[in-house]
């Protein structure tokens, strides 16, 4: 295993800032304004817009072909958009070719050049800028000191292990001072247990040099991890944007909410400060206050956002759903999953449709299926079989304008 | 499974020695025991007359001509086939398919057709030639056996080359452009680099090729003994003349030639694949 990357520098030597050196009155690093691309006849991007403050670090999280990729390589000047711009540190960059821009790329596959050392790699950017031997040779020394591979320096790219050829990389582009580093996918090719080190590695370097960054990963617990701000990408479009709390507890539309972590759905109406489902009534007299009266509406929340209880009375930060019957109990290492399913009769006039949910099972059964999840000392102290009635709560929810319907009607 | 295959043996395999028997019984008439006779002939006679055959003006010039022309196709051919490789593997065209089919048709041409055509374009009446004075003409001087040795050789380098563009990882010269490279300094310091065992291959190849050529030469060069007169032709009009000896001298030469490059290439591929490996 690796060693630990420092977290604090105890040596004065690292206290040097890799950011580039230029006044940041400004407060944004990098922003892309309006950007679409299409590749011969599919819209891989459209209109995308978004910031990088200094320093700070933007996870842009999508599935595959969700166009994050392409984002990459536009910022870095390796892709053209057909429309927009990006701007980096107030500089209009979009017709700059990749080798002006200064920005540094760690290539999933780190792209390390396999003929030169680890020393030579990380010098590379400044050899190529005809920098004097010494201030290359101190440069280099310092950010193998930062990166900890005193030990490698003589080494090749493939005597290294995957961090080892990781933490080149940032190296690399660090010695030319990038005005943002641009990471695509960096834990793809690693096993589960070193991503998970390797990331906090990363993030603890990173805080240490200061240079704003973008990430693109598929994976939604490396994005809450990695990012001060999460852009969620689908199919081109940027769904929502914001931080981690944001975009995990208020997700803005059902994709994001789906794709990060799971989540329940129901179909609703919103009335008189409630989100009305079928014989329910959630009291949400905050989260319906931008809808009209009557309008349909999705209520999603988060299975561990849900509260059970065996009688009436549910903690008081809940607000009551429902009653259900426990029909599945699984436990899954962390922590407990149970399948509830609601007692949610139909509105008179409406159809099944209504109580459509993210969860598909099989079997069709009366009532509606949710996930519920409780951490290990709470399923302890409250065991619950298969069959029992509880009353169902929800602490936090988000209530969402139900589109698809009014596209159907 | 080593158990089952000891026991399916019983102990003496059979199958090995009269397998090994008949691949070098059937090799030795047709391969090793015509190289062998060269060794055996030409130092039948004796020593001195191996030397003094190999010394005389006319062989020396005609080894000399073979290397120099040879030399100089396998420079060519080497940097035009890096040139060409690196155009038709990264732009995509119009056409480049049919372009590619066309660099590797000379493999597939007899040499004396490849001399005659040669002949037809730049010779005296030929569509270039004509357009030549008299002293400009090429045909029929070494530089008519360079122009032959790059035709017939040219599918080599480039075809030792190519594959090794194909299959370069383009994030390599992506991640040299990021960090500040121009176009030429990534070829220079990234792109180059990885090629360094092709180009030394196909180097090898193109040049034991073009220093055995025979067909071509004959057409192109007049076969003008202390002029145009290669190796292979020396050979070929020594042994017409019934010098045996002389023809011997020289083809021993170019056999341990041969040799030398090969043995090169065989022990180099395990280097050059170590290498490739690494990457």
């Amino acid at each position: 295993m690796t060693p630990k990357m420092k977290l604090a520098p105890d040596s004065g030597s690292l206290h040097v800032s890799w950011a580039p050196e230029r006044e940041k009155t400004s407060g944004v690093a990098a922003s892309v304004r309006g950007i679409s691309k299409r590749f011969k006849k599919v819209q891989v991007l459209e209109d995308i817009s978004f910031d990088v403050a200094e320093g700070e670090s933007l996870v842009l999280l999508g599935a595959s072909g969700s166009g994050k990729t392409t984002i990459l390589r536009i910022i870095a000047g390796l892709e053209r958009p057909d429309s927009g711009y990006v701007i980096l540190h107030g500089q209009d960059v979009t017709d700059m070719p990749a080798r002006e821009r200064g920005v540094g790329v760690i290539f999933q596959s780190y792209a390390l050049f396999p003929r030169m050392t680890v020393e030579k790699n990380i010098g590379y950017g400044l050899r190529i800028r005809h920098r004097p031997r010494k201030e290359r040779r101190e440069t280099v020394n310092r950010l193998i000191e930062l990166v900890q591979l005193e030990k490698h320096r003589k080494k090749y790219p493939w005597q290294l292990s995957g961090g080892q050829q990781q933490r080149v990389a940032i190296a690399r582009t660090l010695a030319y001072k990038p005005q943002v580093l641009l990471f695509d996918e960096p834990f793809g090719a690693l096993d589960a247990q070193t991503r998970v080190h390797l990331r906090r590695e990363i993030r603890a370097l990173l805080r240490q040099v200061r240079v704003p960054s973008v990430f693109i990963t598929h994976d939604q617990e490396e994005a809450l991890e990695l990012g001060d701000r999460i852009a969620v990408l689908n199919e081109g479009h940027l769904e929502q944007i914001g931080t981690p709390d944001e975009v995990y507890n208020h997700p803005e539309t059902e994709y994001v909410a789906t794709f990060l972590g799971a989540a329940n759905l129901l179909l609703g109406v919103a009335t008189q400060g409630t989100v009305e489902i079928g014989t329910a009534k959630l009291p949400a007299e905050k989260e319906t206050r931008r809808f009209r009266e009557g309008q349909s509406v999705k209520l999603v929340f988060r299975p561990e956002d849900v509260c059970i209880s065996q009688d009436a009375n549910l903690p008081g930060a809940c607000r009551r759903l429902a009653n259900g019957v426990i029909q599945e109990v699984n436990f899954v290492g962390a922590y407990e999953r149970l399948t509830v399913r609601l007692d949610l009769t139909h509105r008179k006039g409406d159809t099944d449709a209504l109580y459509e949910v993210t969860i598909n099972t099989p079997q069709r059964m009366t009532g509606v299926p949710i996930m519920v999840t409780r951490p290990k000392p709470e399923a302890n102290a409250l065991r619950f079989k298969v069959g029992d009635r509880v009353a169902i709560g929800l602490t936090s929810f988000s209530v969402l304008p139900n589109y698809t319907l009014v596209r159907q009607r | 499974m080593k158990i089952q295959a000891i026991r399916h043996v019983r102990g003496f395999d059979v199958a090995r020695p009269i397998s090994i028997g008949a691949m070098l019984g059937i090799m030795l008439p047709l391969v090793l025991l015509p190289l062998l006779s060269i060794f055996i002939y030409g130092t039948s006679s004796g020593l001195g007359v191996f030397w003094s055959s190999l010394v005389a003006p006319e062989a020396v010039f005609a080894l000399k001509l073979s290397v120099v022309t040879s030399f100089w196709a396998t420079v060519f051919n080497v940097l035009f086939g890096l040139f060409s490789a690196y155009v038709l593997s990264r732009y995509d065209f119009w056409g480049r398919n049919a372009v590619i089919v066309t660099i590797s048709l000379p493999t597939a041409i007899p040499t004396a057709v490849a001399g005659f055509a040669l002949l037809l374009l730049w010779g005296k009446y030929g569509t270039i030639g004509r357009l030549l004075s008299e002293d400009q003409q090429i045909m029929f001087t070494p530089y008519a056996i360079v122009l032959a040795n790059i035709f017939v050789t040219f599918p080599l380098a480039f075809g030792v080359i190519k594959p090794v563009f194909d299959t370069m990882s383009r994030s390599l010269e992506e991640a040299s452009a990021t960090i500040g490279a121009t176009r030429w300094q990534t070829f220079w310091h990234v792109t180059l680099p990885s090629l360094r065992g092709a180009i030394v291959s196909g180097a090898l190849l193109t040049f034991a090729r073009a220093v055995g050529e025979f067909g071509s030469t004959i057409l192109v060069s007049g076969n003008l003994a202390g002029r145009t007169q290669t190796a292979p032709l020396y050979i070929f009009a020594k042994f017409n003349e019934g010098q045996i000896e002389a023809a011997n001298a020289i083809a021993i030469v170019l056999a341990l030639l041969s040799f030398v490059i090969f043995s090169v290439l065989f022990f180099a591929r395990d280097w050059l694949e170590f290498e490739a490996q690494e990457i």
